[in-house]
């Protein structure tokens, strides 16, 4: 069943470009339809569902290697969701008026989810490079959607980055290639357990890394990451941030490490010491942030840091932590950037310093946003802190007191520049030149609820969400820490 | 009703229901004061439904084990009952007070859902027996009462707020820290197994004490955590009183009780150490009310100075300071909230807070200057008033466990308590008049800091009835009876 996660979004773009009448207006529902049934299958069914054979005559033809663990599963939830918030907050926005433009926004989006999936579910080096690559090239002409100036500059960052991390991982592909003779997880894993610290190996495990740091963004890979975030149209912005750059670059890591590199010393030593500065530089430097995207950038570079801190520990505590952290950080981000979209629609600005006391104009906004940023900070009872504590309590008990101790301050400094962030956009009394401005718009709205629930339900009933989807994921991982 | 399903109404009545009260706000003000009022009570009456089993030795445990240890696990006992009896019964007269004080302004709806919510998760605090339980309704009282804080929505106020919000999450973080490390040396976040597995040959390694202490001194606003307190007197006068007086800061003492008394073995170095720094804390603040200018400052580090004085008396141990420190928690909670409240009668018909420019104000407001003068006798510690028994049993317990120094630094403390609270009410009630006010118009408010004034003085003049049941809870906290 997996392959048709990837095959029914391609055969839907391929229908939507059909040259018949009404196809046009039909592809936007069409796309909300598919999104919302992956996400509602994925929460519903066990992985077991999706490692059955499919059905005879779909997708018997197409033998593609996919298996869909609990791992997947949280990342097909995660996919779901987030391209869900984006689709219903591009809805009105994206493309103007323009029905053709809608329509290849709608078939851009499939195909990017399409590869994300494919992503998430491949078992073989080269054909994850082939979906990250498909996701690359979608997000790239997403950002510059609209073709103004400024999108058009941070989508062409993003495509000079992002081809560097193609090279490094494309070579790196090559070198595994040679040495192991084959590109799957399980041979190149066991190739690299056999090698003993062969320098070609070394260099291979390296260049790969250092490639998913540049598409997750991490410090000191960031600098494409808040351009490109903050100049994309608001439907992309929350696409990217919410699930893209995690699916390219976090997951991809996650499942590598666990699968394929192996926690060895070398590798977790980078991954903690990388996951620090993220952390760290990402927080500073949203405190210093004018602008309402740009903040939001810097801070999602600071939680993908708690990310790859958590996978830095090493244990089945940090590798659930992690997974935790980056589901939560899928809604809770996606939602920060549907308000900062709406308050921009509302307003005319991004810029802080000339809003504030939008509170009392836009109180579904101001209260959806503080959710998300008291999630983000870690306070109880919201989902960011069931997360984070995993991922504490994983440093502690692999003996990285001090990694700990810095993840806990920085969580004041993430409280500090959130509350900076509320107070001068929502609190406070109303600025003059605000009195009309109202409520945002049922497509933002709309998905900020929805992610708001959600939330505060993970939140809340995280007996049921860490029994059902997190604590599988100890399972798979095979390899145990090599001293 | 048995008592498991007392402590959930306790807890879960005025937390969920005060998600309700916005929207009761909607249709009528009334229902949602009165709904207010009876979630408040609801508590108060639980915990004393529940006190003569509790006291005839009844323990009740509710338990659901959640995954990684993070359980659900409510206990009552004498501590519990007893916290939860003091801090329902001052919430409910504050509540009733914001009836009036808190009418005259924007965003009620806001108000009272925080305010409730806020003593549900004291509640919450009170009765949970899980670290990690513990720490979410902890969470959950800073969250509330930063929105309280800020409840006048003024670029400063709303500065103010983020500051105490900032400075109480950095403690709780820290804390929690020290939360994992006792979850790596006994494998549990449950108060019972802790206690099993912490012994005098394998206690508590103090590295994880300092981290946990941290938590607390920052939300009791001890010294050197203790600025955001004086900050935080920006907040409507009901919420100040809330926040500084009866609730807020004692949720650190009542941590400290429970974790560091019942729960945890720690070095005996720390029984030394603790009384040394709430000692330059109760002294510290106590010098900075006799300079301040602001009324409610003043009683803020008032607060400050007299937090010190419980901290005193839990630390040294013994049953006599034990008794002494949970009865202070009690009488300062009146005492304290009386002063608060009567400082917001007096800024509402003034609308001034420096004391330098008020004068003269008990020929127009008597009851408020009685009142006021009260509960200054109770916090001062003048027999009979209810003070004067905590105070004396925690000096007393000070001096028994030979800590004579620390004892003479206290008794210089009181004395400086006495200078300053006489210099608050001869500069607002004595003198001549400077700036005039509208006279005593708000029986609602009246009532009120007359109930904490009278509950002060009854509260000293019946102390037998109060001190056995407190001493009970001392000799259970100490592990003397079951």
């Amino acid at each position: 069943m997996a392959s048709l996660l990837v095959l029914i979004p391609l055969f839907a773009v391929i229908v939507m470009n059909l040259p018949l009448k009404g196809m046009r207006e039909l592809s936007f529902p069409a796309a909300l339809l598919l999104i919302i049934a992956q996400t509602g299958l994925a929460f519903m069914m066990p992985p077991s569902f999706w490692n059955m054979a499919p059905p005879s005559g779909i997708g018997s033809n197409f033998s593609l290697n996919f298996t869909v663990d609990a791992l997947g599963v949280v990342m097909l939830i995660s996919i779901g969701l987030v391209s869900f918030a984006a689709i219903i907050s591009g809805w009105r926005t994206i493309g103007g008026t323009d029905q053709t433009q809608k329509a290849d926004f709608a078939s851009i989006l499939l195909l990017c989810i399409a590869g994300m999936n494919g992503i998430v579910m491949v078992n073989d080096l080269f054909s994850l490079y082939v979906f990250l690559e498909i996701v690359a090239v979608a997000s790239f002409v997403l950002i510059s959607f609209h073709r103004d100036i400024w999108a058009l500059e941070g989508a062409f960052k993003y495509i000079i980055m992002s081809a560097v991390a193609t090279i490094m991982m494309l070579a790196s592909i090559g070198l595994l290639l040679m040495l192991a003779g084959d590109t799957s997880f399980a041979t190149v894993a066991a190739a690299l357990k056999s090698s003993d610290r062969n320098f070609l190996m070394v260099l291979a495990v390296g260049l790969f890394t250092v490639g998913l740091f540049i598409k997750g963004g991490l410090v000191p890979f960031h600098g494409w990451l808040p351009d490109a975030y903050s100049t994309a149209p608001s439907g992309v912005s929350v696409l990217l941030a919410g699930i893209v750059t995690k699916t390219t670059g976090v997951y991809t890591l996650i499942r590598l490490v666990t699968s394929v590199f192996g926690f060895t010393e070398s590798v977790m030593s980078i991954l903690l010491a990388v996951g620090l500065i993220s952390i760290v530089v990402g927080a500073l430097a949203a405190l210093g942030q004018k602008d309402f995207k740009r903040m939001l950038a810097y801070s999602s570079i600071s939680q993908v840091g708690y990310i790859i801190l958590g996978l830095g520990a090493g244990n089945a505590y940090g590798v659930m932590g992690a997974v935790f952290h980056l589901f939560n950080h899928s809604i809770f981000k996606s939602q920060l950037f549907i308000n900062s979209a709406a308050v921009e629609e509302q307003t005319g600005t991004r810029d802080m310093d000339k809003l504030g006391g939008l509170g009392s104009k836009m109180p579904v906004t101001s209260t959806t946003s503080l959710i998300a940023l008291l999630s983000t900070v870690g306070i109880p009872p919201f989902s960011g802190f069931w997360s984070k504590l995993i991922i504490i309590i994983a440093l502690w008990q692999s003996a990285n007191y001090f990694s700990a101790l810095v993840a806990v301050v920085a969580s004041v400094i993430t409280l500090a520049y959130f509350l900076s962030m509320q107070r001068r956009v929502f609190f406070g009394k109303l600025r003059a030149g605000l009195e009309n401005i109202t409520e945002a718009k049922l497509g933002n709205l709309v998905p900020a609820i929805i992610l708001a629930l959600i939330t505060i339900a993970v939140g809340v009933c995280f007996p049921y969400i860490l029994e059902k989807f997190i604590l599988p994921i100890k399972d798979i991982i095979p390899l145990v820490i090599k001293n | 009703m048995n008592n498991n399903t007392l402590i959930l109404l306790a807890i879960f009545i005025p937390l969920l229901g005060s998600l309700i009260l916005p929207l009761l706000g909607c249709i009528s003000c009334r229902m949602r004061n009165l709904a207010a009022l009876i979630m408040v009570l609801t508590s108060l009456v639980c915990a004393t439904l529940m006190m003569p089993s509790v006291l005839a030795g009844e323990h009740s445990k509710i338990t659901l084990i959640f995954p990684l240890g993070f359980n659900f696990v409510l206990v009552a006992d004498m501590l519990s009952i007893f916290m939860a009896i003091v801090s329902s019964l001052t919430g409910a007269i504050i509540v009733f007070y914001s009836f009036d004080y808190i009418s005259h302004y924007e965003n009620q709806n806001e108000y009272y859902l925080m305010v409730v919510m806020f003593l549900g998760s004291m509640m919450g605090i009170i009765f949970s027996a899980n670290l990690i339980l513990l720490y979410v309704f902890w969470e959950l009282t800073a969250l509330t009462s930063w929105r309280l804080i800020g409840f006048f929505r003024e670029k400063n106020h709303v500065l103010k707020a983020d500051k105490s919000f900032l400075v109480t999450v950095f403690g709780a973080v820290v804390m929690l820290v020290g939360f994992v490390m006792i979850y790596q040396q006994t494998g549990s976040f449950d108060y019972d197994v802790i206690k099993e597995k912490l012994t005098a040959t394998n206690p508590l390694s103090s590295i994880a004490v300092i981290f946990i202490l941290f938590g607390i001194l920052s939300k009791s606003a001890t010294l050197p955590l203790h600025t955001w307190l004086p900050d935080a007197g920006v907040a409507p006068s009901p919420v100040t009183a809330l926040l500084h007086a009866a609730v807020l800061v004692k949720i650190g003492v009542y941590v400290y009780a429970r974790l560091f008394i019942s729960t945890f073995t720690v070095d005996e170095v720390w029984h030394t150490i603790i009384p040394f720094i709430a000692a330059v804390s109760a002294l510290v603040s106590a010098g900075a009310a006799l300079i301040e200018t602001d009324m409610k400052r003043i009683i803020a580090y008032s607060t400050v100075s007299q937090i010190a004085f419980i901290f005193l008396g839990l630390a040294v141990g013994g049953e006599l300071a034990i008794t002494g420190g949970l009865l202070y928690i009690l009488m300062h909670g009146l005492a304290k909230g009386g002063l608060f409240l009567c400082a917001g009668i007096v800024e509402q018909n003034t609308k001034v807070k420096d004391i330098t420019k008020l004068g003269g104000l008990i020929h127009t407001m008597p009851v408020t200057a009685i009142s006021f003068l009260l509960c200054a006798f109770s916090v001062m510690g003048i027999p009979p008033f209810g003070g004067f028994f905590s105070k004396y049993m925690v000096i007393t317990g000070a001096v028994g466990s030979g800590q004579l120094f620390i004892a003479f630094t206290f008794i210089f403390g009181a004395f400086l308590t006495l200078i300053y609270l006489f210099r608050l009410f001869t500069m607002i009630f004595m003198g001549e008049v400077k700036t005039p006010s509208k006279g005593e118009n708000s029986p609602i408010m009246l009532t009120s800091v007359a109930m904490l004034a009278v509950l002060s003085l009854i509260s000293g003049l019946y102390i037998n009835y109060i001190a056995g049941p407190v001493q009970n809870t001392a000799q259970q906290m100490l592990g003397m009876i079951k």
